[in-house]
This record gives structure tokens, C-alpha cells and sequence, in this order.
């Protein structure tokens, strides 16, 4: 069959046999055309082929089913997609995590560097107390010592210079910011 | 459809999960083989109706119901085989579909349909055919005869899937074999 096309008087009837093989023709049309083609053996000649064509593509064309993992896999996909969000979860509680860790860190550094700070101070005190009866008892290491308040000032200087030492050295041992030093930590 | 008003009354009520576990045994089928007759290969049409369910899942909050359900679905089906497609083949324009494979198929006829098994010959036949009516033609068989599912799935007017369908058999009825037409 070279060229399949209906021509002539049938040439309407194409269509209408088609949708008849189809099962998509109107009924009362279906009668109709039922009734053309028992009288037509161009149009008989035509439905019987084409309806061989459609009974072998019914057949023959593959219909391929879903894998019956197809649903495991697509939850296992939409789960998938859902862990990024998870990720986030665990990386925001993370980073909560190390910052507590980090105030906590913190926190610990400046009460050693209060206590540094204190324990300094105190030193300091009993150093003073304990040069001065030394000084009271020993008079002569006082000759070179002005006599009034310059004596105190003096003194007071020598404290707070050994304050500011033991202060420095507790900064320094416990690396807290404290007056710029330590900064390097 | 019943089971979309179903579905559309979850979705009205924002709940978009039992929604979805809705949509997916009344849809996996169909999607599967509208993909397979875009595609043509059994693990990529798969593969392809897994990557529209998960677009499907993505998109269903902000579906506002002014398509229908199975229309909105079939149209993420196609857009995802055509992107699949361009992947596969970015430089072959979709306005020109029968070139390589109808030139492919017409060459592997040429060379001697004696050699071949007739099914294989009636594929290689289909295969032949520009790739609109290709489409239609294994959908049309994949469902079972239906014209207005065909439409549904394709996102075409029925007249034209009608005439699409119908210019596709007179092809095949003029490539087949006269002989075995008769015999039949």
C-alpha cells in the first residue's frame, strides 16, 4: 500500500473508521458508517487493514511497568532532600556549642586574673606591713629617707611598683587582655 | 476525579504531606508512561517520573488549584523530560525531532526488514515518525485507547491529538509491508 488516503466518495469515511476501530465513535455515527462499509469493499478493505496495524501495535509496542522499588526509592529521595536542613540544625547547634565552650573559657581566664589580681594586692600588703616594723625596728635604715610625708610617698611608690609587677605576672601567666599584655596569646 | 477532589480538600486544608502520599499511587502510573512515551527507555522514563514526584513534592504548597491537578502534574512531567532530553542532546533543536532517529530508522529498514524480526520492524517503523506522533502513538497504546487521556497527558486539544494519531497510522500503514497488511 503505497499511499493509504481513502479517495473518492469514501475519502469522508477515514476518519470516521478510525475513531470506529477506537471504540470513540458517537453511536449513532458508529450505525452509519456500520452500515457504509458493509456495502463498501474499498472502505471493508481499509478498516480490515488498519485495523491489522492497530491490533499489531497494541501487541507488539513495549508497556513497561514501574520498578516495584520505585516508592522505596522516591522516600529515600525526599528524605534525602530533607538533610540539608538537619545539616544546618547540627552546625547552628555546633556553633552554639563552641561559643558557650568559648565564654566559658572566658569567664574561667578573667576570675584567674581577678584572683591573680587580688592574691598581687595582698602580697603587696603584707610586704608593706613587713618593711615597715622591719624599718621601724631597724631606724638607721631610715637615715636616707626624707623625714614627713615624702616618706610615705616613697613607700607607697615601691607598693604599687611591686603591685603592678605581681599584676603583670598573673596577666601574663593566664593570658587575659588585661592593660595590653597577653595580647599575643 | 474523585481522587483529586481528595487531594485538593487536603491541600485547601495546608496539609501538603497527606496530600502527597495521595497524589503518588494515583499518579506514579500515569506520569511513568507519559515519560516513557517522551523518553523511550524504561530507566530513564524511572528515573524521570522519581525527579517529578520530587518536584511534585516541592511545588504542591504553592499549588493554587487554578489548573487542574492532573494538568499541573503532566506539565512538570513533560517540562522534566525535556529537560532530560536537552541534557542528553543540547546541540539537536526539538524543531527538527525526526531527524537522527527517523534517519537512523529509515537506514536500518533500508538495509533489509528481512532480517529483522517483524515487532522489531514495527518499532523501528514507529521510531520513524516525527516525534510528536510518536508520542502520542505509544501513549495512545500505553492507555489503552484513550483519546482524551492522550490530550490530558500531552496538554493538547483533543482534535489534535485526533488527527495527530491519525496521521501516524496512515504513515505506518503506508511503511508497512502491503503484503502482510492483507494477509492479516
Amino acid at each position: 500500500m503505497n499511499d493509504p488516503t481513502l479517495i473518492g466518495p469514501c475519502a469522508g469515511y477515514e476518519h470516521d473508521l478510525v475513531e470506529l476501530n477506537d471504540g470513540a465513535l458517537a453511536p449513532e455515527r458508529a450505525s452509519r458508517v456500520r452500515l457504509h462499509v458493509e456495502h463498501c469493499a474499498r472502505c471493508r478493505a481499509w478498516a480490515g487493514e488498519f485495523a491489522a496495524l492497530d491490533a499489531r501495535l497494541a501487541a507488539e509496542l513495549p508497556r513497561p511497568q514501574l520498578s516495584p522499588a520505585f516508592d522505596a526509592q522516591l522516600r529515600h529521595r525526599l528524605a534525602s532532600l530533607s538533610r540539608p536542613a538537619v545539616r544546618g540544625d547540627q552546625r547552628a547547634a555546633l556553633q552554639r556549642e563552641h561559643d558557650s565552650l568559648i565564654d566559658a573559657l572566658q569567664r574561667g581566664a578573667r576570675r584567674r586574673a581577678v584572683l591573680g589580681a587580688v592574691g598581687s594586692a595582698a602580697s603587696t600588703l603584707c610586704a608593706l606591713v613587713a618593711a615597715r616594723s622591719l624599718l621601724a625596728q631597724n631606724a638607721v635604715l631610715l637615715a636616707w629617707v626624707p623625714e614627713g610625708p615624702e616618706r610615705w610617698i616613697l613607700l607607697g611608690a615601691i607598693g604599687v611598683a611591686v603591685a603592678i609587677g605581681g599584676l603583670a605576672w598573673s596577666t601574663a601567666r593566664t593570658g587575659m587582655p588585661v592593660l595590653g599584655l597577653g595580647m599575643a596569646r | 476525579m474523585a481522587m483529586d477532589a481528595g487531594i485538593e480538600q487536603h491541600l485547601a486544608a495546608g496539609r501538603h504531606a497527606r496530600a502527597f502520599d495521595l497524589v503518588v499511587p494515583a499518579y506514579k502510573g500515569r506520569v511513568f508512561r507519559l515519560a516513557y512515551s517522551i523518553l523511550k527507555e524504561r530507566a530513564a522514563a524511572e528515573d524521570a517520573t522519581q525527579e517529578t514526584f520530587v518536584r511534585i513534592w516541592k511545588a504542591l504548597p504553592g499549588f493554587d488549584g487554578r489548573a487542574a491537578l492532573g494538568t499541573w502534574i503532566y506539565a512538570i512531567t513533560r517540562n522534566t523530560c525535556l529537560m532530560e532530553l536537552r541534557r542528553r542532546r543540547p546541540t539537536v533543536s526539538f524543531d527538527d525531532p525526526d531527524s537522527t532517529e527517523a534517519q537512523h530508522a529509515a537506514a536500518s529498514i533500508a538495509s533489509g526488514p528481512a532480517q529483522d524480526p517483524e515487532g522489531d520492524n514495527l518499532l523501528r517503523l514507529v521510531a520513524t515518525l516525527p516525534r510528536n506522533q510518536q508520542e502520542a502513538v505509544r501513549l495512545f497504546y500505553l492507555e489503552d485507547r484513550s483519546y482524551e487521556t492522550v490530550a490530558e497527558q500531552l496538554g493538547m486539544p483533543l482534535g489534535t491529538v485526533k488527527n495527530l494519531l491519525h496521521r501516524a497510522r496512515k504513515r505506518l500503514m503506508e511503511l508497512a509491508c502491503p503484503d502482510e497488511v492483507k494477509a492479516a
